[in-house]
């Protein structure tokens, strides 16, 4: 029987490479969807943890959104007292306190926008991953400016150089390069602090303070500490957790429904190369009727031949997925919103499992109603089709 | 009148089919029997209904009305399933088109029926191409045979469930007069090691080969000559 079924497909081969393709297809895209779904969740906690902050004090407004603002490198329009950092930097529970004052400048005629983040010595301990390139020192004055990796590129600048920004109207000194590390740190312009304050106009003004503890344990004391400050409110890292991952089950509930259209597809094709089969091996299955064959023999004979196109589809899925999965990576990584440093495709035997079984119960599904078709026909009505 | 001499007994058989809103009557009121070991031929103009009482004879289908009794058995009413049975014990079928599968080879072809019988059938399907003189043949495909060897395939696949009764519709009917011959005397050969064989066929010759010739006419038969020896 599996012979006959082997032989059956063979005798189409575009068809039946057209309809595995198919079913591959689906299974790839859903296993580098799921893949890089959980590769995302986890990449963002790294990249969290890395940073080994325990809290952010933000302006009053939407908390989640400044901290995520902070964290990712984007302008906030609200910001903070000065005076506020004191206070932070006063408590018991506090280790490092990191003020931050970010600004957006925009480039149209570049394409781009420019992300300018004042910041002082404290910033180091809590940007653990940052490499400074060969002969670099940290800002030597009010006019020393340190280059992202992907900034020096783009603005062409050396350690040493010059660096004239229009939009201010200021000449900078480039004091230090950052090594490419794949964040958002590598397009990003980093100034003292209190040069940002007068170059933006934000005198007295911050935007976050980031906030390591002495020990993760003093946490709720210092939050409910920290939360008198005026016009300020805290955001612990628990919290801002819960906000990505909130935002990682949208998009896993976007990747999701594609998946679910690659499947429909998948299905569809089976679908349609068995009923074409039927229909066209009309005579043929009346014969086979006619020689002793009962309506389970060709209801089996069809399940089989769209299992065996399942089956293959399902394996070339996802041995598309472990190759390509890479490409696929890329392409998502710029279409999704602050993407995590680090390989996010991770195919792991659970999600190859769950994305095969897919493709093949899919497949089979698909399948039933053609094989169900066939095992219906009457024998000698079969035999006039001819 | 079930006697065990009689290979098939047919009592007033009606077989009508839908079309639409009209009922086309293709058999209408058929009575007669089939003794073991005869070898007869079904004639008449075309649309007369021997297709059909042929596969009525082939357990293919039921009657709508009367009685048909294979083997002592009558398949009046019976289920798919019981029918697939008998069709597979009891008849074996030629067709026009030979309807070989074109995937598998000639000896795979033969030995394919065993498949649904749950059979291993490959060396007495190499037995029966022995039989019909293909033996030659064995690992080529279909395609690659003459007409009058597809048949003597299709013949030796109809044997291989060792069956009661070989029918054939129109064997010679695609096949050239000199195919046809080695076709007819394969027929006579096995009709005369027992083997009871029913003949649907426009060819004279064929059918006066045979020692009965049964005429339909509008799905009556209109005559039943028996040649006496
Ligand atoms: N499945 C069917 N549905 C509707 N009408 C049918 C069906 N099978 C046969 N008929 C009709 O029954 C009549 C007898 O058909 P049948 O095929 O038995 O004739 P036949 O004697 O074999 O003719 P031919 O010599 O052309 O093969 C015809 O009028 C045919 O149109
Ligand atoms: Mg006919």
């Amino acid at each position: 029987m599996l012979t006959l079924a082997i032989r059956n497909l063979a005798r189409r081969r575009l068809r039946t490479l057209l309809t595995i393709s198919g079913i591959a297809a689906a299974v790839a895209v859903l296993a580098s969807l799921l893949a890089f779904g959980q590769g995302y969740r986890s990449g963002l906690n790294r990249e969290l943890n890395a940073m080994g902050i325990q809290m952010m004090l933000v302006p009053i407004g939407c908390p989640y959104d400044a901290a995520a603002r902070v964290i990712k490198g984007k302008a906030l329009d609200v910001s903070l007292p000065d005076a506020s950092l004191g206070a932070v930097r006063a408590d018991s529970a506090v280790a490092v306190a990191a003020p931050v004052l970010m600004a957006a400048i925009p480039r149209p005629t570049e394409g781009r926008t420019d992300l300018w983040v004042g910041v002082d010595r404290d910033i180091l301990p809590l940007k653990s991953w940052w490499k400074m390139k060969q002969g670099s020192t940290w800002f030597t004055g009010p006019d020393s400016v340190i280059l992202g990796a992907e900034a020096a590129a783009t603005e062409l600048r050396q350690i040493g150089d010059p660096l004239y920004s229009p939009e201010t109207g200021k000449t900078f000194r480039v004091c230090a390069i950052l090594e490419r590390s794949g964040t958002t740190d590598d397009s990003q312009f980093f100034i003292p602090i209190a040069t940002a304050q007068n170059m933006f106009d934000q005198h007295g003004r911050l935007t976050a303070v980031a906030i390591r503890l002495k020990d993760p344990s003093l946490l709720a004391g210092a939050a409910d500490r920290l939360q008198q400050t005026p016009g300020a409110q805290i955001v612990t890292m628990g919290e801002m957790m819960g906000t990505f991952l909130n935002l990682v089950e949208t998009v896993r509930t976007l990747l999701l429904a594609i998946g679910a259209i690659a499947a429909a597809i998948g299905a569809l094709t089976v679908f349609n190369t068995m009923l074409a089969s039927v229909v066209e091996r009309a005579a043929e299955l009346g014969m086979l009727r006619a020689v002793g064959a009962s309506r389970l023999d060709l209801f089996w004979l069809l399940g089989l031949e769209s299992s065996l196109l399942a089956i293959c589809g399902a394996m070339i899925g996802v041995a598309a997925a472990a190759t390509l999965g890479p490409w696929i990576e890329k392409a998502v990584r710029t279409l999704v919103p602050m993407a995590p440093q680090g390989a996010l495709l991770r195919l792991n035997p659970t999600i190859v499992g769950e994305c095969a079984a897919m493709g093949l119960a899919v497949g089979i599904a698909a399948g039933l109603f053609p094989a169900w078709q066939a095992s219906r026909m009457k024998p000698v009505e079969a035999m006039r089709a001819r | 009148m079930i006697g065990t001499e009689n290979t098939a007994v047919a009592e007033a058989l009606v077989k009508e089919y839908r079309r639409g809103a009209e009922t086309v009557r293709a058999l209408d009121g058929v009575s007669f029997e089939i003794r073991h070991g005869e070898m007869l031929a079904i004639v008449g103009p075309s649309g007369a209904g021997k297709s059909t009482l042929l596969h009525l004879l082939g357990c293919m289908d039921t009657p709508t009305s009367g009685q048909l009794t294979i083997n002592g058995r009558s398949t009046s009413g019976l289920a798919d399933r019981e029918l697939t049975r008998m069709r597979r014990e009891l008849v074996g079928f030629v067709f026009q088109h030979f309807a070989l599968l074109p995937t598998l080879t000639v000896a795979e072809n033969v030995a394919l029926p065993g498949l649904f019988a749950r059979r291993r059938a490959q060396k007495h399907a190499d037995e029966l191409l022995e039989r019909v003189g293909l033996s030659h043949r064995r690992t080529h495909r279909p395609h690659e045979l003459s007409g009058g060897e597809m048949q003597r395939v299709a013949i030796a696949r109809a044997l291989i469930n060792s069956p009661k009764l070989l029918l054939a519709d129109e064997p010679t009917g695609n096949l050239d007069t000199a195919s046809g011959e080695s076709i007819l005397s394969l027929f006579r050969a096995l009709n005369s090691e027992g083997l009871t064989v029913v003949l649907v066929t426009h060819n004279e010759a064929l059918a006066k080969a045979t020692n009965r010739i049964i005429t339909l006419s509008d799905g009556k038969l209109v005559s039943d000559l028996r040649r006496s020896e």
